[in-house]
């Protein structure tokens, strides 16, 4: 056959806008994806820009003392947060705080977790398999967990309410030890230590071994090869570790709040938490807008690095080989050190927490003194909760209120993480697409508290055809929907583009129109990693307070806000078997998930 | 009647982005073996794509048979679920969650076919294809072989007019990919089928197509029967692409190089309407070998040479020739009674000789002198 000679005359402009037109609008991607980028308009940018406005705007009951009437634009809440005679307890401290405890954790998750990894990637230590499970519990288990775990060992006469073990064996703790800055670095190093392990884990056991032989051949000695050759390659999984740590410090409410309070010992996140308390609406909109900033810019100088430590992953490579260094005498030691951590950061807490629930007076391990009536008793002797934890309908409630905000936040958010990755893999409105990766993203640089702050602003009073939401179960999960979305849609994105396009192609060409597709094809086969992306989700719901604390009423308790209302009224006991109750979910859970979808789900959560 | 026409066809990938594919005019016959050849990147596989409606146009339009499907100018955009055609992919594409029966039935429930006759539909094509044992396997159990025939199988129970094949053999071992070379071939002439096959792989284009179209950059080279391609590549890329090992390309006018003297000498004494060509190329197996000049028949191509490689291959031999540092290959049936350092004398005759000119196009010209009677 010859070539026609002679083509076609070119096409105007208007024609090709118009074919193109005709193959965007032809399936309903692109109608579903802009109905999505409304969606999370609404659920993630109006709510942000609500609160940030707020920060500029005379706010009710402020009118006297500012002179200016509601809703006028005023520099009041800044400079009170920033330069004012309060600024320092407002902002500037709490910032130090926040800081200072951010960094000391990163340090010695660092020291901690980088050691671990390391002993289970690349040497011969005993149980690595069992360790590379256990070791990552940490993160599984409610942060604050260890911080009352914390409290029962070494609070002292500073606050009111059970003594401390130590106080009641005799000892009394100074508050340097019970309190403040240096139990809160620690626990939080043992809680995001999982993250390091993971994350610079997996570099280490991606890492060809070959180009370390390579530079060993040439006549690099040890130091040199780790110096010159490991240690570059392994910054980018070091870096995203630290940023992560650091982001997630930035917006930690509940360990500052149990071991802060008593020492007024104030992060950004507690000082807002105050600032919402007492309704403190425009300080409490710029401390949230500062947070924010805070991880914008963390988030940002990350990308810049990751970008350039980008260049040269090469790593992974066909040929790549993993050996494991003999650790020769050593290898007990090591082994003593993982178990040790082990120990330290799971065992003893949840022994403490545990043993705390069945005993009258702390540390007085006698038999008489043991007891089950906090867990099932009828006749306590107290004045708000007099039955045992199990026993009140109180927990049942908020347990009821848990599975039921989380369950169905985490399933929407989920099918929506799904629908967004389908849209932003598929459409070929490419600008939709990137909006909508986006803005889904966008609660990851917004601390929790601070999020929560901003669905408050804009729910609190009744906005046009939406009533207020504040007190409903619905703001509840429509804030942990939006929350939740960075992951759901991270997730999303990631099963699609794995899946590819060819799978769905093929039924295309099959003759199977766009609504067969998802059914026989797309949905079944995301199956696993739709699994995931709901139960990953009602995990860290089910954990999570920073949200709940400021969005749940008494009437909307679940089960977080439950037991740090015990905490509040001093029912050590109950609280810590809240608190074990939240714990058990959330490992089993875990647990659950990783045996439906047959994978390691611990992995996912360093995401 | 043709059966594809692609008409003033363009795709680029953004306003900036060079043409992936520019200006293609294209037919392909009813019941043809087309194949589309070229290098990675020469915008096969986009054209293969645009045809199946997986791709849209940038400019251009497309009919299959009377039916527009796809035309800029007229607005017109059928979408691939609607074009009846089959599409085998290059990495198969089988649906992992599906049986082997029901990735083959597929197709025929989405038509909603009576279940007797879709059994009936399927029972042949899994029997023709040797896949019938395996049908209540997953995909994951087979092996790329045997996947292969689940993804042609899937293609042609719905009995397509067009079928559409991208790279479809490149991930086959050689021995298997010989045996699926001949099975397509078979089923062309029992399917009757339009087959359109893309490939980077010139041999497996020379055995299987009835027609080649070269491609290069997003442009046609050229467009023919197997022979022609070979025998009369239209340019130095279609040339040079086609054949292994590659065609011995000879510069002209370059006075340092002793075998660009001789070619021209031998051009122009000859046929002094050739002065203007640029380059000639010279096949392998066109080169023969004699022990001394005397032995060169007259009127051909010859030169003097010493032997620098000897490259057995397996009942053929390439030879390699150098002169004052430049190369000649030749491969040889007959095992070469020389040895690497002889001085030989090479020739070839001129209906052997491809000019080009020089922007690299075949000049016309010169097969009307060099190869008097052949027609074309």
């Amino acid at each position: 056959m010859r070539p026609l000679k002679g083509s076609l005359a070119a096409p105007t402009r208007g024609q090709r806008l118009r074919y193109r037109l005709k193959v965007a609008l032809r399936e309903p991607t692109t109608t579903i994806g802009f109905l999505a980028a409304a969606l999370f308009a609404y659920l993630i940018v109006v709510p942000i820009i609500s609160m940030l406005s707020d920060a500029a705007r005379v706010q009710f009951g402020d009118e006297r003392r500012i002179k200016q009437d509601v809703g006028e634009l005023t520099w009041y809440y800044i400079e009170r947060v920033f330069t004012s005679r309060v600024s320092r307890d407002l902002f500037w401290e709490p910032l130090v705080n926040t800081l200072s405890v951010a960094v000391g954790a990163i340090a010695l998750s660092m020291l901690v977790g980088g050691t671990l990894a390391w002993l289970l990637s690349r040497t011969d230590m005993f149980g690595r398999r069992w360790f590379s499970t256990a070791l990552i519990v940490p993160y599984m288990l409610p942060a604050w967990t260890f911080a009352l775990a914390w409290t029962t060992l070494f609070k002292n006469r500073t606050v009111g309410g059970q003594p401390g073990w130590m106080e009641s064996l005799g000892f009394s703790p100074p508050d340097w030890l019970s309190y403040g800055q240096l139990p809160v670095t620690i626990i939080l190093a043992l809680h995001y230590s999982p993250f390091v392990i993971l994350l610079f884990g997996n570099a280490l056991r991606r890492f060809d071994s070959q180009l370390e032989d390579s530079a060993r051949i040439l006549g690099a000695s040890r130091l040199t090869v780790a110096r010159k050759i490991i240690m570059p390659l392994m910054r980018p999984s070091l870096i995203s570790a630290m940023v992560l740590i650091f982001a997630k410090c930035l917006g930690e409410f509940g360990v500052p709040y149990v071991l802060g309070l008593p020492v007024n010992f104030d992060v950004l996140a507690t000082s807002l938490y105050q600032n919402i308390a007492s309704r403190q609406v425009g300080v409490g909109a710029v401390l949230a807008g500062s947070i924010m900033l805070i991880g914008i810019i963390t988030i940002t100088i990350d990308a810049k690095l990751m970008k350039e430590a980008r260049r040269f992953v090469t790593i992974g490579s066909k040929g790549s080989m993993n050996r494991l260094s003999p650790l020769g005498i050593m290898r007990l030691p090591a082994t003593g050190f993982a178990v040790l951590m082990f120990l330290l950061s799971v065992g003893l807490p949840i022994a403490t927490l545990f043993l705390s629930t069945i005993m009258r007076v702390p540390a007085q391990f006698n038999l008489d003194n043991f007891t089950l009536e906090y867990w099932i008793g009828t006749d306590l002797n107290t004045i708000a909760l007099q039955t045992g934890i199990l026993l009140s309908p109180d927990l049942w409630n908020a347990a009821w209120n848990s599975l039921r905000i989380v369950g169905v936040a985490s399933v929407t958010s989920g099918i929506l993480g799904l629908l967004v990755g389908y849209v932003v893999v598929r459409t070929p409105v490419k600008p939709l697409g990137t909006f909508l990766r986006q803005v889904t993203f966008l609660p990851y640089l917004v601390p929790g508290i601070a999020f929560a702050a901003a669905y408050l602003s804009l729910f609190a009073v009744p906005r046009g055809p939406i009533p207020a939401l504040y007190g409903t179960t619905l703001i509840l999960m429509l804030a942990l929907i939006a929350d939740q979305m960075p992951y759901a849609s991270r997730a999303g994105i990631a099963a699609m583009m794995q899946l590819g396009k060819d799978p769905e192609e093929a039924a295309q060409i099959a003759g199977a129109g766009w609504f067969r597709r998802m059914t026989s094809i797309v949905i079944p086969i995301q199956k696993g990693s739709l699994t995931t992306g709901i139960l990953l989700p009602f995990i860290s719901g089910i954990k999570g307070l920073s949200l709940f604390v400021v969005l749940a009423v008494p009437s909307t308790d679940v089960l977080t806000t439950y037991s740090l209302r015990l905490v509040d009224y001093h029912y050590t006991q109950a609280a810590n078997a809240v608190v074990l109750i939240i714990a058990g979910l959330a490992y089993f859970g875990a647990l659950l998930g990783q045996k439906l979808t047959k994978t390691n789900l611990a992995q996912g959560l360093g995401n | 009647m043709p059966k594809i026409n692609l008409r003033g066809v363009e795709k680029n990938y953004g306003a900036n982005a060079a043409n992936a594919v520019a200006d293609l005019d294209l037919e392909i016959g009813d019941g043809e073996f087309m194949c589309l050849l070229g290098p990675s990147g020469c915008g096969k596989t986009t054209t293969l794509r645009m045809i199946a409606g997986l791709e849209h146009l940038t400019a251009g339009e497309i009919r299959v048979g009377p039916r527009v499907v796809d035309s800029v100018v007229e607005g017109v955009f059928v979408p691939p679920e609607k074009r009846e055609m089959g599409l085998v992919f290059q990495s198969y594409a089988l649906w992992p969650h599906l049986t082997i029966e029901r990735n083959t039935d597929f197709g025929l429930r989405l038509r909603n076919m009576p279940k007797a006759e879709r059994e009936q539909r399927v029972d042949k094509v899994m029997k023709t294809l040797g896949i019938e044992k395996y049908r209540d396997r997953y995909p994951s159990q087979l092996s790329g072989g045997q996947q292969q025939r689940v993804a042609l199988a899937r293609m042609l129970a719905v009995n397509p007019e067009v079928l559409l094949l991208d790279e479809p053999l490149s991930n086959l071992d050689a021995a298997l990919r010989l045996e699926m070379r001949a099975e397509l071939k078979r089923l062309h002439n029992e399917f009757k089928t339009t087959i359109v096959f893309v490939t980077h792989d010139q041999w497996e284009a020379m055995t299987l197509a009835t027609t080649i179209a070269v491609m290069s950059e997003g442009q046609l080279q050229q467009v023919g029967t197997p022979n022609d391609i070979y025998d009369r590549p239209a340019n130095r890329f279609v040339a040079q692409f086609v054949g292994n090992p590659p065609i011995n390309i000879v510069e002209l006018g370059n006075a340092k190089s002793e075998i660009s003297a001789r070619a021209g000498a031998f051009l122009g004494e000859r046929y002094a309407e050739l002065r203007e060509a640029g380059s000639i190329g010279i096949r392998p197996e066109s080169i023969r070998l004699a022990s001394e000049a005397a032995e060169v028949p007259e009127g051909a191509f010859s030169g003097q040479a010493e032997v620098t490689g000897i490259l057995p291959t397996g009942g053929s031999w390439i030879i390699e020739l150098t002169r004052a540092g430049e190369k000649l290959f030749m491969t040889t049936h007959q095992s070469p009674e020389i040895e690497v350092g002889e001085a030989v004398a090479y020739w070839a005759k001129p209906k052997a000789l491809h000019v080009f000119d020089t922007k690299g196009d075949r000049l016309e010209a010169a097969d009307r002198l060099l190869r008097p009677g052949k027609m074309h």
